[in-house]
């Protein structure tokens, strides 16, 4: 990196800085004031409690847990809306008939349900499949419905003119275009899906990173919980840049203007 | 006046015989209303009548909400007119046909599709033979003078070279009719005289028949052999001046007297209120 590139885009340089300016004050402050472990550990003690569960393997079996119940939650969430929201959105009946219920159970927050379907499905990793997938299924829904009522006018009388029949209509112009929306909704329910995993797990399981996180609060292992916390932020942020590589791929003609992490 | 292979219609033997079958599409008595939010009764179209002859290109100009859109949706069969009648190739028209090919306001081409898919959209919607279609397609793409840009899509394209795109796509199954809604409006000036040319040299090749949309007195005059004047609210026809000008016109031609004359006449026929430009 040259001198003008950092002129041209200083944030390339500020961002790593604010980190470390962060980090180094937490750390002396820590240090300075000698603040308990059990309350807030130092930077350093995170990054060891860090180490030692990763290389130990047991993060990695815990995140693999969660992973696997967000992605597969997440991946019913993403079928169940596309198709539930292109059917809603295209005859206008079921749209009538289904809609206050959406907006019903959307308005209900859905972890509130958690207790009830570990009930249901017991400590094992269906009910938090269950979980992410229902946390995960609105954005994916609403964002479905809205990208496919939002076409243009010009673009449904071009297929008009040329007496498109309803199915050429929607394959060639209506859901193409609300890929974008779609996207959208993807993007916002991966995360969610984690969340889900997460809250899932809190209510009652045996193993993921939730429980990690409910284990290591008992035991005032502080420093464990940071490490997981960083663990998940890493997890997010790996699964958004995955999905708008996918979206940069799929939806090529629709580029946004900024790409996080570039 | 230099040759030209579609003869202007008051040339044409049919026409000057009177003959109703040798048009290509006629409206009748056509009257449109719309009911406005506060549910009064608003008439857009009064009494409008049209023929015109296969291979004629006709402009008709006016100004904004003279209706002039609503005339041509209803001629090309995305609206039905309150009353009145309209016949292409001597057959009512009751809906969209694949007689006619439409050029919008926008180019209105799908931006996940390529340049040829774009151009290719009618022959798939159309069930066409697309090895067929393709070929002439590519060939139209020339013609629009778009070679070589068959695979771009339509966001690496200039807002000019995108209303090509919608004219090859417009022609690409071979409609008897070509339906214009002022589709330079939205270019620059210069870019807009240089899409009149071209307009003028794919009509004398393609031998279609054109109508076409404008707000424009001088673009009327430039592209067509007779002018449709219409008046607002409600839409009627003010004047329909016939274009005595040679083909091809040059754009010179727009500085001169003959061309003025034109373009004063339509002037006077729009009236004060159609001092658009």
């Amino acid at each position: 990196m040259t001198l003008r590139d950092v002129r041209q885009r200083p944030h390339v340089v500020l961002i790593p800085l604010v980190f470390v300016a962060f980090v180094a004050a937490w750390e002396s402050i820590v240090r300075a004031w000698r603040i308990p472990d059990y309350l807030l550990p130092a930077p350093s003690a995170i990054a060891r409690a860090l180490g030692l569960g990763l290389t130990n393997r047991l993060y990695v079996e815990h995140a693999w847990v969660t992973v696997s119940e967000a992605l597969l939650g997440f991946l019913i969430a993403a079928a169940t809306g596309v198709v539930l929201g292109t059917v809603i959105a295209q005859f206008r009946l079921v749209e009538r008939t289904l809609y206050p219920y959406v907006v019903a159970f959307q308005t209900l927050p859905k972890i509130a349900v958690a207790p009830l379907l570990v009930v249901w499905l017991g400590f094992g990793v269906s009910s938090k499949i269950v979980i992410a997938a229902l946390v995960a299924f609105f954005p994916v829904l609403v964002n479905v419905i809205v990208g496919l009522k939002t076409v243009d006018a010009p673009k449904l009388d071009l297929m008009r003119s040329l007496s498109a029949t309803r199915w050429q209509t929607f394959r060639f112009v209506t859901f193409p275009n609300a890929l974008p929306f779609v996207f959208a909704g993807l993007d916002i329910a991966v995360v969610f899906s984690v969340l889900g995993a997460i809250v899932g797990e809190f209510v009652g399981s045996q193993r993921g990173l939730g429980n990690l996180i409910l284990q290591f609060n008992t035991a005032l292992d502080i420093a464990g919980m940071f490490a997981v916390l960083l663990l998940l932020a890493a997890l997010g942020v790996a699964l958004h840049l995955i999905m708008q590589a996918i979206q940069r791929r799929v939806i090529f003609w629709a580029q946004p203007d900024h790409v996080i992490g570039a | 006046m230099p040759a030209s292979r579609v003869l202007p219609y008051y040339e044409r033997p049919a026409i000057r015989g009177g003959q109703e079958d040798a048009l290509l599409i006629t409206a009748a008595g056509l009257n449109q209303t719309y009911v406005s939010q506060d549910r009064s009764v608003v008439p857009a179209l009064a009494d409008v009548s049209l023929a015109v002859a296969p291979g004629e290109f006709v402009t008709i100009v006016g100004p904004s909400g003279c209706g002039k859109t609503t005339l041509l949706r209803i001629l090309g069969g995305l609206l039905r007119p309150t009353s009145g009648t309209v016949h292409l190739l001597g057959r009512a028209v009751t809906g969209p046909s694949r007689n006619v090919g439409i050029v919008f306001q926008d180019p209105v081409l799908l931006p996940w599709r390529t340049v040829l898919d774009n151009v290719l959209l009618p022959v798939q919607v159309l069930r066409l033979d697309r090895q067929t279609y393709r070929a002439r397609a590519l060939d139209l793409l020339g013609l629009v003078g778009l070679k070589g840009f068959e695979g771009k899509y339509p966001h690496e394209l200039s807002g000019g070279m995108r209303q090509r795109v919608s004219l090859a796509r417009a022609l690409v199954h071979d409609p008897a009719l070509l339906l214009m809604d002022e589709p330079f409006g939205a270019l620059d000036a210069m870019t807009r005289e240089a899409m009149n040319l071209e307009l003028q040299r794919i009509w004398r090749e393609s031998g279609k028949t054109v109508a076409f949309i404008t707000h424009s007195i001088s673009e009327a005059v430039f592209l067509g052999d007779r002018v449709v004047v219409m008046s607002p609210r409600p839409g009627r026809i003010a004047d329909v001046v016939t274009v005595e000008l040679g083909r091809p016109r040059d754009l010179d031609l727009m500085a001169s007297d003959a061309f003025g004359v034109y373009a004063r006449k339509i002037r006077q026929a729009l009236g004060p209120r159609g001092m658009l430009e």
